[in-house]
């Protein structure tokens, strides 16, 4: 087990009546990659900029490997960021961008140097150096954005959101570019982004964050696989979770869904009988097949392919999305019947959210 | 016609009318004034020449006798002083305020908006405002200073000579510095918070901030400010006439005053435009200088 390098207990933040953050306990060990994932105003940047101390904290501790970090100004905490907008000095070189830490700590030129180019060479950015900002492109500046963090060998990696000013493909390419620079330089790193793919594909601990509470947090496939409640569940996984309203049978091992003419699922569990729960069927567990041979019933609507894959969407009311990879002939208007493993079956309480478990 | 309509309404001969509206303007109200203000510089005119164009061309004469002329020196000395001393502190003390309601506080940029009622006022009425408070008898300036105990006796400002230049450039200054914190002010608010959030981050102190992130952020506005502000500087007429018309002696005479003295006191016209010619020089150089840099204005 290793020792957290970054420690909150019971941190809360307020903005006059607004509560930002509410009772916030993590630990993370160091050389962790954690992102922070939740929708916009749930909290998460302002966590990040708590960490970093551009925000203060009303409530809690705070420690950064093992020393409380309350009240003490950014400049001494020894953390770096990168920025959603990178925001790199626009009058300074990309040389001049990284070592302005240095020139900070009034370290010689020699030494400048020789910094600024090794950071260059792990960063792909050999030849710009002598460049301003404004002559690179969007990829180019945020490399020179975690330039600029990686050459102080801080003791933790913030990232705010630093690939959404990016285009799509240059994003899937930073997503892994970033991930090996932090297992390369046993980093410890905390990343924010309100984008689950992001979360799931480059952490190894995925904290849900809403309205200024952890949802949940964990590795990015128990989340997938053990959603905590209704919220995550509807999170994590793209297209999103269908959910159904349903009643257990009196044997209470099958609910029955309401609407698809009272189809019955089975379920791996035994549950009190008729209780009212929330099915949650996630897209791409919903298999097709006949009509009359498959627990659910649905009519058409829209087809949709992207060529690896097919997106259907049913006609009536709840919609259910349904994901089948390859190609499929059912064309809108037509009747399919989809059938769902019982250990895919997620149930969730209608009042509080929560996870029903058997 | 029905074709010049139709040219006008698809825009591109109204976006001619509108360029020859402008030039017209300019030639009209700019370049012709500013060719006639040289060739008469060039000109023997007086009372009786005024009204023909047919007068003696003496070529650089009215030069040498404008620079000979004693009061020459001390009204270039006057106006270095008075150019160079507004600036300095129209700037330091507007950049300051700039950088003070940059600060987060309650009620901030209301404040701010308040420093914007001595620019509206003209400076005619400055000036006179200024002439009672500066006043040597019943000023309430003299009456604050002995009260403090900082003098003992009063101070003429307006008619002692070793103080009534000073007079005016104090006025100057208070005139100027709303001018000076509105435009830094903007200046400021351009410079993205993140940077700073980055510097702060990098390990920037507050001072090493201010002198790494904002100074050198700051160079395109405070390089319009600085020439800016030496034009209306060397504009400033108002004020003089108000306070000191250049007295006693000429004491507080600036360039601009005496030319319009030379021009429309003593009627030697010719030694006026010269004066207002080497101004026009002058200040052509710094609005070079003006243009050069907001050319390098940063882009975020």
């Amino acid at each position: 087990m290793t020792s957290p390098q970054i420690e909150l207990e019971h941190v809360d933040k307020h903005y006059g009546h607004f509560h930002a953050l509410k009772d916030i306990n993590l630990e993370i060990g160091k050389g962790r990659f954690v992102a922070l994932v939740g929708p916009s105003g749930c909290g998460k940047s302002t966590l990040l900029r708590s960490l970093a101390g551009l925000e203060s904290i009303t409530g809690g501790i705070m420690k950064i490997a093992g020393e409380t970090m309350n009240g003490v100004p950014p400049r001494r905490r020894d953390v770096a960021m990168v920025f959603q907008s990178y925001a790199l000095y626009p009058h300074m070189t990309v040389k001049e961008n990284l070592t302005y830490s240095m020139r900070l700590k009034r370290k010689s030129r020699e030494e400048r140097d020789k910094a600024a180019k090794e950071v260059a060479e792990i960063t792909g950015l050999g030849n710009l150096l002598d460049r301003y900002p404004r002559e690179l492109s969007g990829g180019q500046r945020q490399r020179v954005a975690m330039g600029r963090a990686i050459i102080r060998h801080p003791k933790a990696f913030l990232f705010d959101e630093p690939l959404s000013n990016l285009d799509a493909a240059l994003r899937v390419h930073m997503r892994k570019e970033i991930r090996a620079l932090h297992d390369r330089l046993g980093a410890t790193s905390v990343y924010v982004t309100h984008d689950q793919v992001e979360a799931m594909t480059m952490a190894d601990h995925v904290v849900v964050m809403r309205e200024g509470v952890i949802e949940q947090a964990g590795a990015p496939l128990d989340l997938y696989d053990h959603p905590a409640n209704r919220f995550v569940a509807g999170f994590i996984g793209s297209p999103a979770m269908n959910f159904v309203e349903a009643t257990t049978t009196e044997a209470g091992d099958a609910v029955v869904l309401e609407g698809f003419d009272g189809a019955v699922l089975p379920l791996g569990i035994k549950l009190a009988p008729g209780r009212r729960v929330v099915a949650g069927l996630r897209p791409e567990h919903l298999l097709l097949g006949a009509p009359d041979k498959s627990a659910i019933r649905i009519g058409v609507g829209v087809v949709e392919f992207t060529g690896a894959a097919s997106y259907l969407s049913s006609a009536g009311e709840p919609e259910l999305t349904v994901f089948h990879a390859g190609r499929t002939e059912v064309r809108p208007g037509e009747a399919v019947g989809l059938t769902i493993a019982p250990q895919h079956v997620h149930l969730f309480d209608p009042e509080t959210g929560r996870r029903v478990e058997g | 016609m029905a074709r010049f309509i139709r040219s006008v309404r698809d825009a591109r001969g109204l976006y001619a009318a509108l360029v020859w509206l402008a030039l017209g303007y300019l030639l009209v109200f700019s370049a012709f004034p500013l060719v006639y203000n040289i060739v008469i510089s060039l000109q023997t005119v007086d009372l009786f020449s005024l009204a023909s164009f047919d007068r003696p061309f003496v070529g650089l004469q009215n030069y040498r006798d404008v620079l000979s002329d004693p009061v020459a020196g001390t009204v270039l000395w006057n106006t270095i002083r008075f150019v160079v001393l507004s600036l300095v502190f129209q700037l330091a003390i507007g950049f300051g305020l700039a950088l003070f309601f940059q600060q987060d506080f309650p009620g901030a940029t209301y404040l701010r908006g308040l420093f914007l009622a001595g620019w509206i006022m003209p400076a005619l009425v400055v000036g006179a405002v200024w002439s009672w408070i500066l006043a040597g008898d019943f000023g309430v300036l003299n009456y604050v200073l002995r009260t403090l105990g900082i003098t003992e006796r009063n101070i003429f400002w307006l008619s002692d000579p070793d103080v009534s230049l000073y007079s005016v450039i104090i006025a100057n200054i208070w005139l100027g510095i709303p001018f000076n914190m509105i435009l830094l002010s903007v200046g400021l608010a351009a410079i993205p918070r993140d940077i700073y959030e980055a510097a702060e981050l990098d390990g920037a102190g507050a001072w090493q901030r201010f002198f790494t992130i904002t100074l050198p952020l700051m160079r395109a506005p405070l390089g319009a400010v600085v020439s800016l502000g030496t034009i209306f500087t060397l504009q400033q007429f108002d004020l003089f006439a108000a306070l000191t018309q250049g007295g006693p002696s000429n004491a507080s005479n600036v360039a601009q005053y005496w030319s319009w003295q030379l021009s429309f006191q003593t009627y030697q016209i010719s030694y006026g435009s010269v004066v207002s010619v080497l101004m026009i020089v002058f200040v052509v150089a710094v609005a070079a200088v003006y243009t050069r840099s907001t050319r390098h204005e940063q882009s975020y």
